[in-house]
């Protein structure tokens, strides 16, 4: 079973959307030990979709999807140009205090906190679609990132 | 829902969630103190990357001025976000009991 719902593109739309993710996880009989890693993911995602494609006026259409032992989750936005978050740099976090900057570390970390995490982008209807999973254990993409690579991205 | 107050000397007290929704109010009041600071997050279920900007933006300052922020009474979830985020390196951070 898959739950799903569409939500404004607008910041004040998150407080509906850890709604829907609480409700959806309970329906679907989730563990909501996963829910801070999947509201974190969640949150970076739609603020980008949002921040970044003020263009549209599309809303957002968010899928939740019980899996063996956690959760998949899929954001859709439409009308919008590419945007491949799994191609964004990793923050520096190596740096000193003084030569931190605020910013870029919502990517960053969801590698770390998500198992996987693919884009797609559909040219012919400007549709990107980010899918992302989330469960028990250790995950693929924090030990890649623990081992130098990249988190188990697919284009 | 997220609240941030004075706790009385020298702390402040937030809780809820600090996303991004809530990263204004969150800087606004932030900016208005001084010195060394205990941020109490017993109560802070949840930060968002918007979050964390705002309490580096709030160290740079309070650092520069010779105070610091201390982060006291953080759950699991937030200790690996800041450990990710290497804020292990820039805060001194007490995880909750």
């Amino acid at each position: 079973m898959t739950a799903a719902r569409s939500f404004a593109r607008s910041f004040d739309a998150l407080p509906a959307i850890v709604e829907f993710t609480a409700e959806s996880f309970a329906r679907e009989g989730i563990d909501p030990a996963l829910a801070p890693a999947v509201d974190f993911a969640l949150e970076e995602l739609f603020t980008n979709m949002v921040k970044y494609s003020p263009e549209s006026v599309a809303d957002v259409r968010i899928e939740v999807t019980g899996i063996a032992g956690g959760v998949e989750v899929t954001l859709t936005d439409y009308d919008v140009e590419p945007f491949d978050v799994t191609a964004a740099p990793d923050a520096d976090i190596s740096l000193p205090l003084e030569a931190r900057r605020p910013g870029g570390l919502g990517l960053h970390l969801i590698r770390r906190l998500l198992d996987s995490i693919d884009y797609e982008y559909l040219r012919e209807v400007r549709q990107s679609r980010i899918t992302f999973r989330k469960t028990h254990g250790e995950s693929p993409a924090r030990q890649g990132v623990a081992e130098g690579g990249g988190p188990d991205v697919h284009d | 829902m997220f609240t941030i107050e004075s706790g009385g000397e020298g702390a402040v007290v937030a809780r809820g969630r600090l996303d991004a929704a809530q990263a204004a109010a969150a800087q606004t009041f932030l900016d208005g103190v001084q010195g060394m600071v205990t941020l109490d997050c017993r109560g802070l279920e949840y930060i968002s990357s918007a979050g964390l900007g705002v309490l580096l933006k709030t160290q740079k300052r309070l650092v520069a001025a010779g105070g610091k922020l201390r982060l006291a009474g953080v759950n699991r979830h937030l200790q690996d976000i800041f450990v990710y985020s290497g804020f292990d390196q820039l805060f001194e951070i007490e995880p909750a009991p």
